[in-house]
C-alpha cells in the first residue's frame, strides 16, 4: 500500500515539476516583438497581445491608438482613411494615380530622415517592393515582430528587437505634437534647450557688459604704471 | 629676473587644460563635420579627418580618451584634496566648490558693470571660473553617456529600448552646441578680449599671473597670502620670451579654429536637414 502511495506522490510531484518546467519558454521562443513588455513580462498567458502580434482582422471600425487618440470618432474621415491603412497587405490599395506618384509626394517628412539623407537609402530598401505592406500588417517584414531580423540587420548585423525600436522617421522634437507622439523626445529636447538658452541668456549679456565695463578701468602691470591714460 | 609673478596653476593642471583644449577642438570639428555633412563646409571638416566614416571613428576614440582623462582628473582630485582639513577645506577659498560668497560676488560684479557698486574683491577663483570648471563635469557626464550609448548601440539597447537612441542623439547634440557656444564665445571672450586680458590671458599656459594684476583683480587672494606669510613662497619669475611666444601661437591657433567653427556652423546651419 505504502509503495503505491509513494508511486502516487512521485507521479504527482513529477507532474507538478513537469508543468513548471514546461511553462518556461526556451530561448528560441523568447524572440518577441516588444523589448519592454515581452508578452506582459511574467504572465504565462493573459490573452493580452500587442496589436501587431495578432493576425489581421477583417474590419477595424474604431481606429485608435491606445492612450493617444481614443473615442468614437477620434480622427477626421481623411485621417481615419490613412490610419486604417496601417494594417493592410497593400497599404496603398485604391489610391488614385498611385502608379504615377513618388513616395515623397505624400510622405514628404518621411523622406527627410538620416537613413534617407545621409545613408542614401531608398524607401523600398526597407519597405519592400509592390505591393508595399503596412508596417503593422501581420506578414509585413517591417512588422515589429520581425523588423530587426528582416530589415535592420541587412545593414546593422546583430540588430535586436529592442535595437529596431529606434524611430527611423523621427518626429521633429521641437513641434508641439511630438509631446503626444514621442513625449520622451519632446521633453528631453525642450529641457536641454531650456538649459542651453538659460545659460546663454545669463552669460552672454554678462560677458558683453563685463567687456564694456572693463574699457573704463585701468589695467596695471608689473611695470608699476597703468598701461593707459585715462 | 625678478619674481613678479604669482603661481596659479601646477604643470599637471596646465597639461590638463592643453589636453582638454586639443580633444575638445577635435570633437567639435569631427562632430560639426558630420552634422553639417550636407554642406561643403561640413564635407571639408570631415575630409580633414579622412571622411564621413573616419570622422566618426576619430570622434568615438577621442571621446573615450576624453572620458579617460576625466576619470583621471577625478582621481587626481581625490588624491590632491586636503583630507586633513576635511570638510572645512572643501569649502575654503582655495577650493573650486561653490560658496555663498560666489553668489554675492556675482551680484556685486553685475552691479559694478552698471557702476552701482565697487568691484568685488575676488579670492583665488571667481564665480565664472568655477562655472566653467563644473560645466565640464556636467558636459562630460551628459555628452559622454549619450555618446557611449550611440557608439555602442547593440550593447546600450540591451539595457534600454532602441528609441532611447533618438533621445540620446538630441541630448548629445544640444549639449554639444551649448558647450561649443560657451567655449567659443564666452570663454574665449573672457580669456582674450577683456581689456584686462587682451590679447590673451596666458595664465593657464604659463602657470602664473602678474602679481600687480592679481592684486588688482583678486585682492582677497593676495591679501590672504600676505597675511599668512605665504606670498613670497608663491612668487615665481616669468618664462623666457621664446616660450611666451609659443603660448601665444598655441592660444591664437585654438582661437582661430574655434571662431572658424563657430562662424561656419552659424552660416551653414540653415542648409542642414536637422
Amino acid at each position: 500500500m505504502d509503495r503505491i502511495r509513494l508511486l502516487y506522490h512521485v507521479l504527482a510531484g513529477s507532474l507538478i515539476v513537469g508543468i513548471i518546467i514546461a511553462a518556461i519558454p526556451v530561448y528560441a521562443q523568447d524572440e518577441v516583438s516588444s523589448s519592454i513588455r515581452r508578452y506582459k513580462a511574467y504572465e504565462a498567458s493573459t490573452g493580452y497581445y500587442e496589436e501587431h502580434e495578432v493576425l489581421p482582422r477583417r474590419q477595424r471600425p474604431l481606429i485608435t491608438i491606445p492612450n493617444i487618440r481614443q473615442g468614437l470618432f477620434p480622427y477626421s474621415p481623411s485621417a481615419a482613411s490613412v490610419r486604417s491603412r496601417s494594417r493592410l497587405a497593400d497599404s496603398h490599395q485604391g489610391i488614385r494615380f498611385y502608379e504615377g506618384r513618388q513616395c515623397w509626394d505624400c510622405h514628404t517628412a518621411a523622406a527627410m530622415d538620416i537613413h534617407t539623407v545621409r545613408a542614401n537609402l531608398t524607401c523600398r530598401q526597407c519597405h519592400g517592393g509592390e505591393p508595399i505592406a503596412s508596417i503593422n500588417y501581420y506578414w509585413s517584414p517591417l512588422n515589429p515582430i520581425r523588423r530587426h531580423a528582416y530589415v535592420c540587420s541587412k545593414c546593422h548585423e546583430g540588430a535586436t528587437a529592442s535595437y529596431a525600436s529606434y524611430v527611423i522617421h523621427e518626429p521633429n522634437p521641437a513641434m508641439a505634437k511630438t509631446f503626444k507622439s514621442f513625449p520622451v523626445l519632446a521633453w528631453a529636447f525642450w529641457i536641454m534647450i531650456g538649459i542651453a538658452v538659460g545659460t546663454f541668456l545669463l552669460f552672454l549679456p554678462h560677458t558683453v557688459l563685463w567687456g564694456i565695463r572693463e574699457l573704463f578701468v585701468r589695467k596695471k602691470t608689473s611695470g608699476g604704471e597703468p598701461d593707459d591714460k585715462e | 629676473m625678478t619674481k613678479n609673478r604669482i603661481k596659479r596653476f601646477t604643470p599637471l593642471q596646465r597639461l590638463s587644460h592643453i589636453f582638454l583644449m586639443v580633444t575638445f577642438l577635435i570633437q567639435s570639428a569631427t562632430g560639426l563635420g558630420r552634422t553639417f555633412m550636407e554642406t561643403k563646409w561640413g564635407q571639408w571638416l570631415c575630409w580633414v579627418f579622412g571622411g564621413y566614416d573616419t570622422a566618426r571613428e576619430v570622434h568615438i576614440w577621442v571621446g573615450i580618451i576624453m572620458l579617460c582623462g576625466f576619470v583621471l582628473h577625478v582621481l587626481y582630485l581625490l588624491f590632491k584634496a586636503d583630507w586633513k582639513g576635511f570638510p572645512q577645506s572643501l569649502f575654503g577659498p582655495d577650493s573650486m566648490l561653490p560658496r555663498p560668497a560666489d553668489i554675492r560676488e556675482f551680484f556685486q560684479h553685475v552691479a559694478w558693470f552698471f557702476g552701482r557698486r565697487k568691484q568685488p574683491e575676488f579670492d583665488r577663483w571667481g564665480y565664472w571660473e568655477k562655472f566653467d570648471y563644473w560645466a565640464v563635469f556636467w558636459g562630460m557626464a551628459i555628452i559622454g553617456i549619450t555618446g557611449l550609448m550611440m557608439a555602442y548601440p547593440f550593447t546600450s539597447t540591451k539595457w534600454m529600448p532602441g528609441w532611447g537612441l533618438n533621445v540620446a542623439f538630441w541630448v548629445h547634440r544640444i549639449e554639444a552646441i551649448l558647450a561649443m557656444g560657451h567655449i567659443f564665445i564666452i570663454h574665449f571672450f573672457v580669456g582674450h578680449l577683456r581689456r584686462h586680458t587682451f590679447p590673451m590671458d596666458h595664465a593657464m599656459f604659463e602657470g602664473s599671473v602678474d602679481l600687480d594684476a592679481a592684486r588688482e583683480e583678486r585682492p582677497s587672494w593676495i591679501g590672504r597670502l600676505e597675511e599668512s606669510g605665504q606670498l613670497d613662497g608663491a612668487l615665481v619669475t616669468g618664462v623666457q620670451p621664446g616660450l611666451k611666444t609659443l603660448y601665444y601661437i598655441v592660444g591664437f591657433i585654438a582661437i582661430a579654429i574655434g571662431v572658424f567653427m563657430l562662424i561656419g556652423a552659424l552660416v551653414n546651419a540653415p542648409l542642414v536637414i536637422w
